[in-house]
């Protein structure tokens, strides 16, 4: 060992040293650790929203060249009947499917926050709906609502509920989007209950003790503790559910394909009828991004509302 | 020890992994072509069975290996977008109905092979012709067709001496007594194609057209539709319940089967379940000749061909595959025969096929007189007639009038988003 | 919630309030259930009554299923892919999320929010360039292509879910590691995660759930019978033009279902016993 070759003066550490300190460095570990996520995303993500958009803003058909053409898709498609019927429907549906899924959410994750028999049983059974595959269990919600079969009407009848033959559930308007709804809610609520169960576990119990003290009922304690609480994981959940239920797709094209008369048809299921089948991907691709500015608002808003209760 | 170990282990893998790659490496000469054939998933699995059986013995004979993959056919759209977009998958791809003049410049013509087919076979009925020779050119190859016929409980027609229809207007007669009955007519009046399938050859029975033979110019508006839509208010009223509201494809079937419905307009896959699935009902279904009005007789058809992306590599194997499966008549019968009469052979000189022989209930699918034609009929079935059809404005239009509003608005809505569609 | 006795009345009143919620939940598996294992006649029996079987139940869908078409394969290429998928979704959104809870960097603000903009293209318009893109990477027509694109929606929601998380864990406990001399990482796995456990479980179960229920981009990127996962393969060769084969298809719901039932139920006890051991502390 030459003098002077091997440097012990920290000012100069080794490679290895130097890779370990720089890992601990928050300004160079952060954008390493985001990095996967941000290839996966620019790679796989952005360059095909570009492309939507391109589509968007062209006479893009399928297997032909296309031509730009501005704004031109989006303001035509206002003059299409049922595209201003699945502007209201998708507003109808996802408002409705979203109140209900949090205030039933909420309740029943009230429910499942107390000490029950066979807990292990009832929480697996909650779940149920989001564990069998969207594909397969609106096949079996059809065959429910099933005009000749269907077991709702059966049971209606059965329990004096309903006068024969039962209501038409998929061939009358407001009946058609009782169903999809009823569906939409049915799958999209163990999601809403486990996370806002989650959410109530972490609440601290002396909160609720010092409002006990205090003398507050439990309506109050739900009020004033419980709900300001959950408020966070409240906004993230509506916000994702927000995002799901808009682009929802298989509930309306198995139960209803968009009947009756266009009066269940969302953005997705629209694309599909005029992007795909009829080949227009110029102006399927305008109907999807409709819900673009409407997604963002809604992002905005929640986001908007979630940093200032978490930061 | 352990550097023999080593060394050793390094030896076989080298070789090891020297093997697994002289095995990939393709030789030099005597490179086997291959081909892929995306078809749809078979009414009847048999069918599909057989195509495999001789898709196998194709390779035998040519040396072609060939790949054949099923896909159900509302998701054909989806995939032969995909397909034309990335430039890439299969070589053969069924083309239902009139997609070829959708995919037109993505198919490569194949007149040539048509044309040995019709000198052997005679000319391809007109709804073939219509689908798939695209402004003269056939950019896919006529293969079966699957048409709708009337399908009717004939036990009960039996029962109360009631006279098999032959016109519209006779099935209206006999489904007023129908419905008393309990037994009512199932004519879907919903988004899906079947109600298109129905309201259709209606219209053309009585003379009407959605667009004109010039493909511009819209047509709807005429005494015809409304004569036509005036025979439907009084089949919904008398002759059906309101549940075919929200029928879809398969409801019509379901309800014939299921012994509710007295008489359906369907293809024979209605009665075919019925049979394989030794229904109650399957004994006393029956078909019949399709119905005539005023202006002929017309009925609904859908032709399926096949066609071949431009993409790809090997257009000469893939027409190879064409004439083994249909140039060659023993085959081609096989492939008919193991359809159950589903899929019948679309040339002039193939009508009276032995399939037909094979169940009684078959002997109406000769359809002696009827003139068949595909959705859009007599406009030629370009992308924009075409979208027509799936934005169901027919059926929406029948389905607006038989619940409330006037024939006159509702004929005008038609004639608005169709005009919308052919303008856009 | 309190731990205090609470009356019998109370505890019967609760559990019959919970009742409506389970029939909602559970009565459409049930009744799924039921057709699959019913004979065609009384499939089609109009005049039979829906909530039981009558005329014998049969494992005649269930057989025609499982030997007669690919299923088992489907299953398989399900499970693989899924398990693939969600591995690599939550392995990116836990250090992601740990960075931008965490960390201060260049860029992290925007970031966070720009994570979300992913989600607002729906699937349905997306998988037309996507096909594309699947295609330069020489993936097309085998299941790793969805291994690829699966993370695409699967990664946002776990950096999402587990920034919460994340964000719950005080700093201080990693500080204090930090001063006794551990390095950032070494705090990350042996102090935060373990407290993040609930957190992640959750974001693995909503990952599974999510890609194994996934339809479009498994149908256009997939098309050999080997290749493709459950729902296409039962929804493709059970629904043959006009014809639904429900019972074939209903048996296919429920088999399919098992594998997330057995995950769930074995992880539910953990995450459960975890969400409560995060509340006792």
């Amino acid at each position: 060992m030459a003098v002077g070759s091997v440097r012990v003066d920290p000012a100069a550490p080794r490679p290895g040293l130097r890779l370990r300190e720089l890992l601990d460095h928050e300004r160079f570990l952060g954008p390493a650790f985001v990095t996967p996520a941000l290839l996966l995303i620019v790679l796989l993500v952005a360059y095909p929203f570009v492309m939507a958009i391109y589509f968007a803003m062209s006479n893009a058909f399928i297997g032909r060249p296309s031509h730009f053409v501005g704004l031109r898709n989006f303001v035509a498609l206002w003059e299409s009947d049922s595209f201003r019927q699945t502007f209201q429907n998708a507003f109808v549906f996802t408002g409705a499917a979203i109140a209900l899924k949090l205030v039933l959410g909420i309740t029943l994750a009230l429910l499942l926050n107390q000490q029950l028999w066979f807990k292990r049983m009832i929480r697996g059974a909650v779940l149920l709906p989001w564990v069998i595959p969207t594909a397969l269990s609106t096949l079996g919600w059809w065959w429910m609502f099933n005009s000749l079969y269907s077991v709702v009407n059966w049971t209606g009848l059965a329990l004096g509920l309903m006068d024969p033959p039962g209501p038409n559930w998929l061939g009358q308007k407001y009946y058609a989007m009782t169903a999809v709804v009823a569906v939409n809610v049915w799958r999209g609520l163990p999601f809403f209950a486990i996370c806002i169960l989650a959410g109530l576990v972490s609440i601290p119990r002396e909160l609720y003790e010092a409002a006990e003290a205090d003398g507050a009922g439990p309506a109050a304690r739900f009020w004033h503790v419980t709900l300001p609480l959950l408020k966070p994981v409240l906004a993230i959940v509506i916000l994702f559910s927000t995002i799901f239920t808009f682009s929802d797709f298989n509930i309306v094209y198995v139960l209803t394909h968009g009947g009756p008369i266009n009066s269940t048809h969302l953005f997705a299921t629209l694309t599909r009828q005029i992007g795909l089948e009829s080949g227009q991907i110029g102006q399927g691709a305008a109907i999807s991004l409709y819900l673009f500015p409407v997604l963002v608002f809604v992002v905005w808003a929640q986001l908007k509302f979630v940093r200032r209760q978490v930061y | 020890m352990e550097s023999i170990d080593r060394r050793r282990f390094l030896i076989t893998t080298a070789t090891g992994l020297a093997g697994i790659l002289a095995a990939k490496m393709p030789p030099a000469f005597g490179q086997q072509r291959e081909i892929s054939y995306l078809c749809w998933n078979n009414f009847a699995p048999a069918s599909d069975k057989k195509l495999a059986e001789i898709g196998q013995r194709f390779t035998r004979d040519t040396g072609i290996k060939l790949k054949i993959d099923h896909i159900a056919h509302p998701q054909q759209a989806a995939k032969y977008a995909s397909e034309v977009q990335s430039q890439a998958g299969h070589d053969l791809v069924e083309m239902r109905m009139h997609f070829p003049w959708l995919y037109e410049p993505q198919l490569v013509d194949v007149s040539d092979v048509v044309a040995e087919l019709e000198k052997k076979y005679g000319k391809a009925l007109s709804s073939a012709q219509d689908t798939a020779n695209v402004q003269g050119v056939w950019r896919a190859v006529p293969q079966y067709h699957t048409f709708f016929v009337g399908s009717y409980r004939e036990d009960l027609f039996k029962k109360a001496s009631l006279k098999v229809p032959d016109t519209w207007e006779d099935l209206y007669t006999v489904g007023k007594e129908l419905k008393k009955m309990g037994h009512p007519v199932g004519i879907p009046i919903s988004q899906n194609y079947d109600s298109i399938s129905t309201a259709s050859p209606v219209l053309w029975s009585l003379g009407g057209m959605e667009v004109d033979k010039d493909g511009k110019t819209v047509r709807i508006n005429s005494p015809a539709t409304e004569q036509m839509i005036e025979w439907y208010q009084r089949m919904y009223r008398d002759c059906m319940e309101p549940e075919v509201l929200s029928w879809t494809d398969a409801s019509n079937n379901t309800t014939l089967n299921a012994g509710k419905s007295g008489w359906i307009h369907n293809p024979i896959s209605a009665y075919i379940v019925a049979r394989n699935s030794k229904l109650v009902t399957a004994d006393g279904i029956n078909h019949h000749r399709s119905l005539a009005g005023p202006h002929g007789r017309h009925e609904t058809d859908v032709p399926r061909h096949i066609g071949i992306w431009k993409f790809s590599k090997n257009v000469e194997p893939a027409k190879e595959w064409i004439r083994y499966l249909l140039g060659k008549k023993e085959v081609y019968d096989e492939y008919v025969m193991s359809g159950d009469a589903f899929n019948l052979p679309v040339y002039a000189n193939l009508q009276d096929h032995p399939v037909l022989k094979t169940d009684p209930k078959f002997a109406a699918l000769k359809q002696e007189g009827v003139q068949f034609h595909c959705y859009g009929w007599p406009a030629p079935p370009s992308a924009k007639v075409q979208q027509i059809t799936n934005e169901f404005i027919l059926p929406n239009m029948i389905a607006k009038a038989v619940t409330g509003t006037s024939t006159k608005e509702a004929v005008a809505w038609a004639e608005k988003e169709m005009k919308r569609i052919l303008a856009g | 919630m309190a731990v205090k006795r609470r009356p019998l009345r109370t505890k019967i009143l609760l559990h019959l309030g919970l009742l409506p919620f389970l029939l909602f939940a559970v009565f459409p598996f049930y009744h799924m259930t039921l057709t699959s294992l019913k004979t065609d006649r009384e499939l089609y029996d109009r005049h039979a009554v829906p909530l039981l079987i009558r005329q014998g139940a049969t494992l005649d869908h269930y057989q025609k299923l499982l030997w007669d078409t690919a299923f088992l394969t489907w299953i398989k290429n399900s499970l693989l892919v899924t398990a693939i998928a969600t591995t690599i979704s939550v392995v990116i959104g836990t250090i992601a999320a740990y960075a931008l809870a965490r960390l201060q960097f260049f860029g992290v603000d925007p970031f966070g929010t720009g994570i979300f903009v992913t989600y607002l293209v729906p699937t349905s318009l997306l998988f037309l360039p996507l096909a594309q893109v699947v295609h330069w990477l020489g993936l097309a027509d085998s299941k790793w292509s969805l291994v690829v694109t699966y993370p695409t929606f699967l990664v946002p929601f776990c950096t999402w879910l587990l920034m919460g998380y994340f964000r719950t864990v005080p700093k201080e406990v990693e500080e204090c590691a930090m001063v006794d001399g551990a390095t950032r990482i070494q705090a990350l796995i042996r102090i935060v995660l373990p407290m993040a456990i609930p957190g992640i479980i959750c974001a693995v179960l909503f990952a599974f759930t999510l890609s194994w229920n996934e339809f479009i981009y498994a149908l256009t990127f997939t098309s050999s019978s080997d290749q493709i996962t459950a729902s296409v393969g039962i929804t493709s060769e059970l629904i043959r033009g006009d014809i639904y084969f429900w019972g074939g298809l209903m048996a296919g719901a429920v088999l399919a279902s098992i594998p997330i039932v057995i995950l769930y139920v074995f992880f539910l006890d953990y995450y459960v016993s975890g969400l409560t051991a995060g509340a006792v502390k």
